[in-house]
């Protein structure tokens, strides 16, 4: 066991954790965060991306003692006062959602790239997603609900 | 008076959007109870071979709940049509992937570690891997009795004098593969005693009632002392029509009386659940000189691998569907599903209906460009309108929009029918 120190949605946390444990396993199991989704656990689908250091990652290609120090940005994170995240809110009136286990996903890499970014072109868009798989098909109405956020004022 | 609609035609908010967007949606991987136990499922390593199973070595290893087997089962069967499922195979295996055992354990190591530690002495048998072969008089069987397991016959008019007056004649022999829904979140569920004494399993499911259904045949026991609980679905597109961890989880509560826990890695996804049935499609299609069909004869073999699930009813929808939406007089069609060694094949978007335009697309390009016409124009001549009658005697008195489809693509594409290789 080892003992990591994270920031996770702005709250520091301590944890012992098996050497071996992924982030991802950390974050939902540990901290329950379980927004984060475990679709095909080797770092092709995206379902369990997150945002370390201001970089989005493959939380289940993550150490957890990889982790240590870092300030991580979960789903349940983009929240602020009650109030949705502007791109949650764009998912939401696109109709960008359907089964909605690759949402969580989607939305940070979206987040990543806008806060780059904030005024993306339609391939930029895809190529910020590019990393995240939607099974249902709905990439179309995705880049539309980034495009909708695109130029958003990140208060944080 | 037309009645005004609220929602047809209007773009609604789901119901379920938000708790999608902010994480909060619960699937049942993230489903986490007190004092919960994990479940993981020992799976055949070969296709055909009969077995037998030593778990003992297996079930004394520190932190292993209980293993179980087919002999733990009252019913040990299911399947969506035709029962030929075994909960865990008793016998035989009849394909990579057949449930065998379900270590509970108090951690997912020790289940992968009993898992290793559980013997199963297969003794191969020959196996048959396509549907052709499968057919045969003398192939292996993969249950009692022909591999046959559905013939679907539809007969129209008298195709034999419809090729006579044909003026051309294709005959070709199309495949499709398998495919796997691959939907994102693979299996996952918990079971546990509710506190009405149900035996209570949390799964993503496209079935909740069969799935009950299913629970109370294999357990024996009344269907009210069941309780599904569907939770959020990570995509499904016919995969998850059929039993997967159901009976497993259920029978491991009911039994232990503690929360279990199963939660399938994308691997053991891929080799348990359906494909979408691979068709071998032979087709003869003959029309005049001037590009009306006239006679069409097709050949289906389906490839349903291992278990039926629901290849009567993929399998006698492509025979339904196999001219298309085009008028044909004469029709002869045979459909067929063949068991296999193969993984089982199910339901996949579309359900059958998928696959044979595949074929009858290519018919009539290939007729079109033997006549020296547009490929356009054959299916103008020959597509369904309002009031023309199926292959199978239907007469389409409803909305047959398709005139209207085609004619809509044709002015948007800027398609000039009159210029040569127009498309």
């Amino acid at each position: 066991m080892i003992e990591i120190q994270l920031t996770v949605n702005g709250k520091d946390y301590t944890v012992n954790i098996e050497e071996d444990k992924r982030l991802l396993d950390v974050l939902r199991e540990d901290l329950g965060f379980t927004g984060v989704k475990e679709g095909c656990s080797e770092g092709e689908c995206g379902a369990c991306t997150v945002i370390m250091d201001g970089k989005t990652v493959n939380s289940c290609m993550v150490m957890g003692f990889q982790a240590n120090g870092s300030n991580i940005v979960t789903i349940e994170g983009l929240e602020k006062d009650g109030q949705l995240h502007p791109i949650q809110q764009a998912f939401i009136d696109i109709g960008a959602v359907q089964c909605g286990y690759c949402t969580p996903g989607m939305i940070l890499s979206a987040k990543a790239l806008l806060d780059k970014n904030p005024n993306p072109t339609k391939e930029e868009i895809r190529e910020g997603i590019s990393g995240n798989l939607c099974r249902c098909t709905g990439y179309s109405k995705i880049v539309k609900a980034v495009e909708k956020a695109r130029g958003y004022e990140d208060e944080s | 008076m037309r009645m005004s609609l609220d929602i047809v035609g209007k773009n609604m908010i789901r119901v379920d959007a938000l708790s999608k967007v902010t994480g909060k949606a619960i699937y049942p991987a993230d489903v986490y109870m007190d004092n919960m136990l994990y479940g993981k499922t020992l799976r055949s390593k070969v296709p055909h071979a009969y077995i037998t199973v030593n778990t003992k070595e297996a079930e004394n290893i520190d932190g292993v709940i209980k293993i179980f087997t087919c002999k733990d089962v009252p019913t040990n069967e299911h399947g969506v049509v035709f029962k030929d499922h075994e909960v865990f195979c008793s016998k035989k295996v009849r394909r990579i992937g057949d449930p065998i055992a379900f270590v509970v354990a108090t951690d997912i190591k020790t289940c992968d570690l009993a898992l290793e530690k559980i013997k199963v002495n297969y003794e191969e048998i020959e196996g048959v891997f396509d549907p052709i072969s499968a057919m045969k008089e003398d192939a292996p069987k993969v249950h009692e009795g022909n591999n046959i397991m559905y013939h679907y016959k539809l007969r129209k008019g008298d195709t034999e004098k419809g090729f006579e007056s044909s003026y051309v004649i294709a005959e070709n022999t199309y495949k499709t593969h398998m495919v796997d829904h691959a939907f994102l979140q693979p299996e996952s569920g918990v079971s546990y005693i509710d506190e009405e004494g149900r035996v209570t399993v949390v799964v993503a499911t496209q079935y909740p009632h069969y799935d009950r259904e299913e629970i109370a045949r294999a357990l024996n026991i009344s269907e009210d002392e069941i309780r599904i609980i569907n939770a959020s679905i990570g995509g499904a597109f016919g995969g998850r029509e059929d039993i997967s961890l159901q009976i497993h989880l259920a029978l491991a509560a009911k039994e232990i009386k503690r929360p279990i826990k199963v939660v399938y890695s994308r691997e053991e996804s891929f080799i348990s659940h359906s494909k979408r049935h691979p068709l071998i499609m032979k087709y003869k299609t003959g029309a005049d000189k001037n590009g009306k069909l006239l006679a069409m004869e097709a050949d289906i073999i389906g490839d349903t691998g291992a278990y039926a699930s629901w290849a009567t009813n993929v399998l006698r929808k492509a025979g339904v569907h196999a001219t298309g939406p085009y008028y044909i007089p004469n029709v002869k069609v045979d459909s067929i599903a063949v068991y296999t060694n193969n993984p089982f094949a199910g339901a996949m978007r579309g359900f059958g209906a998928t696959q044979p335009p595949i074929a009858y697309e290519q018919q009539m390009d290939i007729l079109a460009e033997e006549l020296g016409i547009d490929p356009i124009t054959i299916r103008m001549k020959n597509m369904f309108k309002k009031g023309s009658e199926t292959a199978t005697g239907q007469i389409l008195t409803e909305s047959v929009p398709l005139e209207e489809c085609l004619n809509k693509v044709l002015e948007d594409m800027d398609l000039n029918l009159d210029r040569k290789g127009a498309y």
